[in-house]
């Protein structure tokens, strides 16, 4: 192994998880997720010596976001129907896997699914902010970075997104009321 | 129609605003119900998301796959063992060793602690290095250090706020043996390094390769946080364990 490789393991591979995560949440299946991170690495591998400074993560981040759209555009062209974003809900459901916290109640594993199912349904560019910041922990500059837009376009879209994803969950509440607390 | 300062309270809560706007923030805060019911919204949700929605770490098996499309990127030098038939044995562990022994020396250092620190952090993410006494219960964790570290910090559970206590570590770090307490939050794990004080300055808080680093002094234990969360969430942590 050379110092290249060696030094994109200790560098960039730590962050294989955060990667996988963003890319589950992105396409909202494991296959799927699969095939985009792997691309992102070898594409990050490639444009490794482009990386200057501390920011890693949103780096990868950011190429794990372009090949799941590379991707996406090749599926739709394979399918010749775009596929809506918002008529998703039922699939999203289905392909999101729980993995059940041994410790949690029946309710908490209720609730856990209902958030799934919620941001699932969410459009991709709120759902892409909501798990940047809210799981990531991402600050508005990097978030801005990974999805490519300015900084302001960042603070409206998690202000949507937040409110959406209330709505919804409200609306839960009132069909399920057992569902959330 | 939502209140004119609703985005700022929003940055507020994203911990976005500088300490003259935070404080002009709560001002207005006090005065609006408004904001008030939105942050305590934004709180109910952010709570709600980092502990119920579900996220995995990349599979054994992806990891695997992502290593052998590296290989086959460029030849291998003909004596080199390949990284993936090693990397969940002993044999991975020596390699990254050896890796991380390399990448110290070979660029220009700013601060070699601060380099020590995140490697030992990402060594700790590798497989089974993460801890080695596993325990939610400080009272199996404190004594714990007794026999395997040099220094006995502070270890505290703070599941309640988001920080999960997981369990604890030894490791060789800046001549001595240092205690290492590992936390959960989310999806991330936080190593909260301790030893004894060598100077009485404690370094400035920094990021390096994606990880942030926050340090603080307490008697003469020197400690050091270091996690992929963010800045707020980190420093909440160092509050807690202020405290």
């Amino acid at each position: 192994m050379d110092d290249r490789r060696r030094r994109f393991e200790l560098l960039v591979l730590p962050h294989l998880d955060a990667a996988y995560r963003f890319a589950r949440w992105l396409s909202r299946s494991p296959s799927d997720a699969d095939d985009v991170v792997q691309e992102a690495v070898l594409r990050a591998f490639r444009g490794f010596d482009a990386l200057r400074g501390s920011d890693v993560k949103a780096w990868l981040l950011t190429i794990v976001r372009n090949c799941h759209l590379t991707a996406l555009k090749q599926q739709q062209r394979r399918a010749f129907v775009p596929l809506p974003e918002e008529h998703d809900a039922e699939d999203g459901h289905a392909v999101i896997a729980t993995t059940p916290d041994p410790e949690s109640t029946s309710m908490r594993r209720d609730e856990q699914r209902t958030l799934d199912r919620l941001m699932s349904a969410l459009p991709e560019e709120h759902r892409e902010v909501l798990v940047l910041r809210e799981i990531e922990e991402m600050d508005y500059r990097e978030i801005a970075a990974v999805t490519n837009v300015p900084i302001g376009t960042v603070m409206s879209r998690l202000a949507r997104a937040r409110t959406a994803l209330k709505a919804r969950w409200l609306q839960e509440a009132e069909r399920e009321p057992h569902a959330v607390r | 129609m939502p209140c004119a300062e609703a985005m700022r309270v929003q940055a507020y809560f994203d911990g976005e605003a500088d300490a003259v706007a935070a404080a002009d923030i709560e001002r207005h805060i006090e005065g609006c119900a408004e904001c008030r019911a939105l942050l305590d919204d934004l709180e109910k949700l952010r709570t709600a998301l980092r502990q119920e929605l579900t996220f995995e770490s990349a599979p054994a098996a992806l990891r695997a796959r992502v290593l052998r499309a590296l290989n086959a990127q460029q030849p291998i030098k003909p004596r080199m063992q390949p990284f993936w038939k090693g990397a969940f044995s002993g044999i991975g562990g020596t390699a990254i060793a050896a890796g991380l022994a390399f990448f110290l020396l070979a660029p220009p250092l700013t601060n070699p602690l601060l380099e020590d620190l995140v490697s030992a952090h990402v060594r700790s993410l590798m497989p089974d290095h993460l801890i080695d006494v596993v325990s939610t219960d400080k009272h199996t964790v404190k004594p714990w250090f007794a026999g395997h570290a040099d220094v006995s910090p502070v270890v505290a559970d703070f599941a309640d706020q988001g920080y999960r206590l997981i369990g604890g570590r030894a490791d060789y770090f800046d001549h001595q043996r240092a205690a290492v307490v590992v936390y959960q939050h989310g999806p991330h794990v936080i190593n909260v390094f301790s030893w004894a004080a060598t100077k009485d300055s404690v370094p400035k808080d920094a990021t390096r390769n994606g990880y942030h680093m926050a340090f603080w002094k307490t008697g003469n234990l020197v400690y050091c946080a270091v996690s992929d969360t963010g800045w707020d969430e980190l420093r909440r942590l160092v509050q807690l364990l202020q405290e």
